[in-house]
């Protein structure tokens, strides 16, 4: 084969002719996945819309249980860790292996804050008996018959967001480990970019989700 | 066709990066001032969305590349974006113009 | 050497690869033993796995279907209880829509054939391409849970608020398709980057098989659509567990709203059926016309348009569930918008055959009675588009024969027509032609005993999913039974046939039809990289008018001891003979 004639960087797999073929189709594919999670997170949306266009009061009472004061911190931990993951690319391109590890590091740390403060969230609202779902939801403190559909929402549209938070912390570790191993160069960082690309996406989600569920008057 | 010639990646540098997250930032504690500053109805909607769409303009285009990078990705997330609209809009073309909000069977 | 430009910035040095006909070395012969099947990354076998899956699935959703119509031979019980009956038709519906039509032809053909049409080695993620097929098996597996458990009765749309009450397994059949959902999106991503990414040498938009163009707008939609269904049954599943309140109407919420989120899947999913079926229509019509398409870019063009006009029409399907009037005049105009270009494509493969050396082997015959049976199947649709008609005709028998004229004698019969085309090129025999027309007017002639008076009992009335039926209706439902019945027998025909093909069939030359398509000038069955060569593309897919040798050019290789001089030669001494064998 005339592309086997000359000798193959051993991250180049097989079927791809070159790096830059293999780069290029490894980003592509990341941007349609995230059309896929677009749509999917859309779903959820447009739920949210819909009720909202509804019940406008229901939201501006349901949405004074959440606190904008942790919500408004992880949107800047979130905002930190994408820095810190943009910083992790920037080394990957410059061949400075500690700075890759220190910036995932940092950036696995500040999803591990997200997360933690998600927790207490969620556990403080379990105490009050404000449960997803009607069977469960007991929290007699909102006046209005459709309450624990706010809630159901709310759970729905930040669950799903913390469950892709947990999968990008894997993800982090996976990149982590290979750094580790002194895979990633300047010459190939695709995992590093690739989950770089997830990683904004999620950030991007909770700067949508924040407003929407916090910030309601 | 050797691995050498690829075409040039873009590297950000560390100031534009954080440029990048004190914008962000600020956008963020900006919207949670304007939260409790008394807006009319449909604009405090309006005016958080356009400081979330800001936010996300910036993560996209200077974080995820997308200002540097091939325009063919930049049209896939306007893509997306726009089924998501449609998707919403004919939705509410129905829920919105219901003669009984939520039918009660 | 030859040298060929296939682009304004390089030129390319070329060579001619004749393909072998007694290939020694094939996909088939690499890599044998079940483990190297189940770990393999290669698309042509997990191509096969996937049809040997659907297939498998075919003869499930057959088979109940079968047994329906059995049933529907006496108005009153023939032999299955209600209940059962209820559970047959829903499973027959779930298992023919997301077992075998949405994986049927992207997934199975295409997955097999499209990298070879690209001239690329694989697919552009292997890997994922593999994962694809064993989460399409996770979600099987969950079905079948769910069926040896409490079966499910909701029909495969799980309307709330019947679905978030039966006490049958919707939670295990939503979750098989959440899981199901994700091969199709995964399997998407995958062809769509392949199509940008993968191209060999000199394949631009505009000499891109059609067939690819069709999977390119399907890869759209499956992206594009699917994710909402997962996000759908997933808040039904919540719905059903926990009580959300956002389907269910006792709790607040509104049925109509899980309908509008059904069919911004659901809908377009008709078009990720039917779509493929047009490419393989478009490879099939020019191959055995030797012509070139009529209308290139009319024909790849309207797949992206109906791609696009899909996701406006979905509310097509709600006409009578209490939606905005508003709405339903804006969804029943875009309905009739979605006929133009599908019109358009009618029309281009009718000019094709015009002139055309026409000839009508088994892939042909599947052609024209997709054109029939299609055209009947979109001419009704466009009917039931209209307000006034709809509410007459909804949920009624007509509904049942419209979208079986559509999804069986559209999709399946282009499925068919893939089948046998490119049968040869992935076992690399020959099957029986003479028993292959035969299930052919089998197949036609059983589809429409089966289906047209379904149209008139349901212009008169009958409503679907019924278990009984009034006595005025008992000769159209006996009738259709005996034309289900002839049907099975086709498909019983096709399976012995292909069977005996591989154990006993003639040895398959690599271009049986003497296509100028670049996945005929591989080997049959091809190599395990498709090609031993990067192949150089500089005409379009149907230029039947140009010489064959110019289709199997390659990056010349340059340590094979020829030099520039001699390899030129090869191609002058051989341009005659080719050309003749190209004409006759």
């Amino acid at each position: 084969m005339a592309n086997h004639s000359h000798a193959h960087p051993t991250h180049l797999q097989h079927h791809f002719v070159d790096s830059d073929q293999q780069f290029e189709a490894s980003k592509m594919g990341m941007w349609v996945f995230i059309v896929n999670e677009i749509l999917f997170f859309g779903g959820l949306f447009c739920a949210y819309i819909v009720f909202r266009a509804w019940y406008p009061e229901l939201f501006t009472m349901a949405a004074k249980e959440l606190s904008t004061v942790w919500g408004a911190v992880n949107t800047v931990v979130l905002i930190g860790s994408s820095l810190t993951v943009a910083m992790a690319i920037r080394s990957a391109q410059k061949n400075q292996k500690r700075g890759i590890e220190i910036n995932l590091l940092i950036t696995i740390a500040l999803a591990c804050v997200f997360l933690l403060i998600k927790y207490f969230e969620y556990t403080h609202k379990f105490h009050l008996g404000i449960f997803p779902g009607e069977s469960l939801y007991t929290y007699e403190g909102i006046d209005h018959p459709l309450a624990h559909v706010f809630f159901s929402i709310y759970y729905m549209m930040t669950g799903i967001h913390a469950l892709h938070i947990i999968v990008g912390i894997g993800l982090m570790i996976w990149i982590y480990i290979r750094a580790r191993r002194n895979e990633f160069s300047s010459e190939y960082y695709t995992p590093v970019e690739i989950t770089g690309l997830y990683w904004h996406l999620v950030d991007v989600i909770w700067i949508f989700l924040f407003p929407l569920l916090y910030l309601i008057e | 066709m050797s691995e050498h010639n690829h075409h040039e990646h873009h590297v950000s540098t560390a100031g534009q990066l954080w440029a990048v997250g004190i914008a962000l930032t600020i956008l963020t504690g900006l919207t949670v001032g304007l939260a409790f500053v008394e807006i009319p109805a449909p604009f405090d909607i309006i005016v958080a969305l356009t400081i979330a769409f800001g936010k996300a303009f910036l993560v996209a285009a200077f974080f995820m590349n997308l200002y540097w990078d091939t325009k063919f990705n930049s049209m896939l997330l306007v893509g997306a974006l726009a089924f998501f609209i449609l998707m919403v809009a004919i939705t509410l073309l129905d829920t919105l113009y219901r003669v009984e909000v939520v039918p009660s069977f | 050497m030859a040298t060929a430009e296939v682009s304004t910035q390089k030129t390319l040095k070329v060579q001619r690869f004749k393909p072998s006909d007694n290939p020694t070395n094939t996909f088939l012969t690499d890599e044998k033993g079940v483990w190297a099947w189940m770990t393999t990354v290669d698309h042509k076998k997990i191509g096969i796995m996937y049809l040997v899956s659907v297939a498998i699935f075919f003869a499930v959703g057959g088979a109940l279907a079968i047994l329906l119509r059995t049933e529907l031979l006496t108005p009153a019980k023939t032999f299955i209880e209600a209940d059962t009956y209820n559970q047959l038709f829903t499973l027959h519906g779930a298992i023919m829509v997301f077992f075998v039509l949405v994986p049927s032809i992207p997934a199975a053909l295409g997955n097999f054939i499209m990298p070879m049409q690209l001239g690329a080695k694989d697919v552009a993620f292997p890997k994922l391409n593999l994962a694809s097929f064993y989460i399409y098996v996770l979600g099987a597996i969950f079905t079948f849970i769910a069926l040896a458990k409490n079966g499910l009765d909701t029909g495969w749309t799980f309307y709330t608020p019947y679905s978030t009450q039966s006490t049958s397994s919707v939670i295990w059949i939503t979750m098989g398709v959440f899981i199901l959902g994700f091969s199709s999106i995964l399997t998407g991503t995958n062809f769509i980057t392949t199509i940008h990414k993968m191209r060999a040498p000199g394949i631009t938009w505009s000499k891109l098989p059609l067939n690819v163009w069709a999977l390119y707008a399907t890869s759209i939609i499956q992206v594009l659509a699917t994710p909402v269904l997962a996000i759908t049954v997933l808040l039904l599943t919540m719905e059903k567990w926990l009580g959300f309140g956002i389907f269910d109407p006792a709790i607040g919420g509104d049925p109509v709203l899980f309908q509008h989120f059904f069919w911004f899947y659901s809908h377009p999913a008709v078009y990720i059926m039917i779509v493929p079926g047009f490419g393989i229509i478009s490879e099939v019509i020019s191959t055995f016309s030797k012509k070139t398409v009529f209308g290139y870019w009319a024909i790849a063009l309207s797949s992206l348009a109906i791609a696009f006009i899909g996701f406006l029409v979905w509310g097509h399907h709600m006409f009578t569930s209490g939606q905005s009037a508003v709405a339903t005049t804006v969804f029943s105009f875009l309905t009739f918008l979605v006929g133009i270009p599908t019109g358009i494509k009618i029309f281009n493969w009718v000019t094709t055959l015009y002139k055309g050396s026409i000839k009508m082997d088994t892939p042909m015959l599947y052609v024209f009675i997709f054109l029939f049976l299609f055209s009947i199947g979109g001419f009704t649709g466009i009917m039931l588009g209209a307000l006034s008609v709809n509410i007459h005709l909804h949920d009624t028998y007509y509904v049942v024969a419209h979208f079986h004229y559509v999804m069986m004698g559209g999709t399946l019969i282009a499925l068919l027509a893939g089948l046998h085309y490119w049968w040869p090129k992935m076992t690399g025999k020959m099957y029986n032609e003479t028993l292959a027309k035969i299930s052919a007017v089998l197949i036609f002639v059983g589809f429409n005993v089966t289906f047209l008076p379904q149209f008139v009992m349901g212009a008169q009335g009958m409503p679907r999913r019924y278990y009984n039926y009034v006595d005025q209706f008992t000769s159209f439902h006996q009738t259709s039974t005996i034309g289900s019945y002839i049907l099975g027998v086709g498909f019983l025909i096709i399976l012995y046939y292909l069977m005996q093909s591989l154990f006993k069939g003639a040895k398959s030359p690599a271009n049986p039809w003497n296509s100028r398509g670049l996945e005929w000038q591989a080997t049959s069955p091809p190599d395990f990289h498709n090609f031993d060569h990067t192949p150089v593309i500089i005409h379009g897919p149907y230029d039947y008018h140009q010489p064959m040798e110019e289709f199997q050019l390659g990056l010349a290789v340059d340590t094979n001891g020829h030099d520039p001089e001699s390899a030129k030669e090869i191609i002058d001494e051989e341009r005659d003979q080719w050309k003749n064998y190209s004409l006759g």
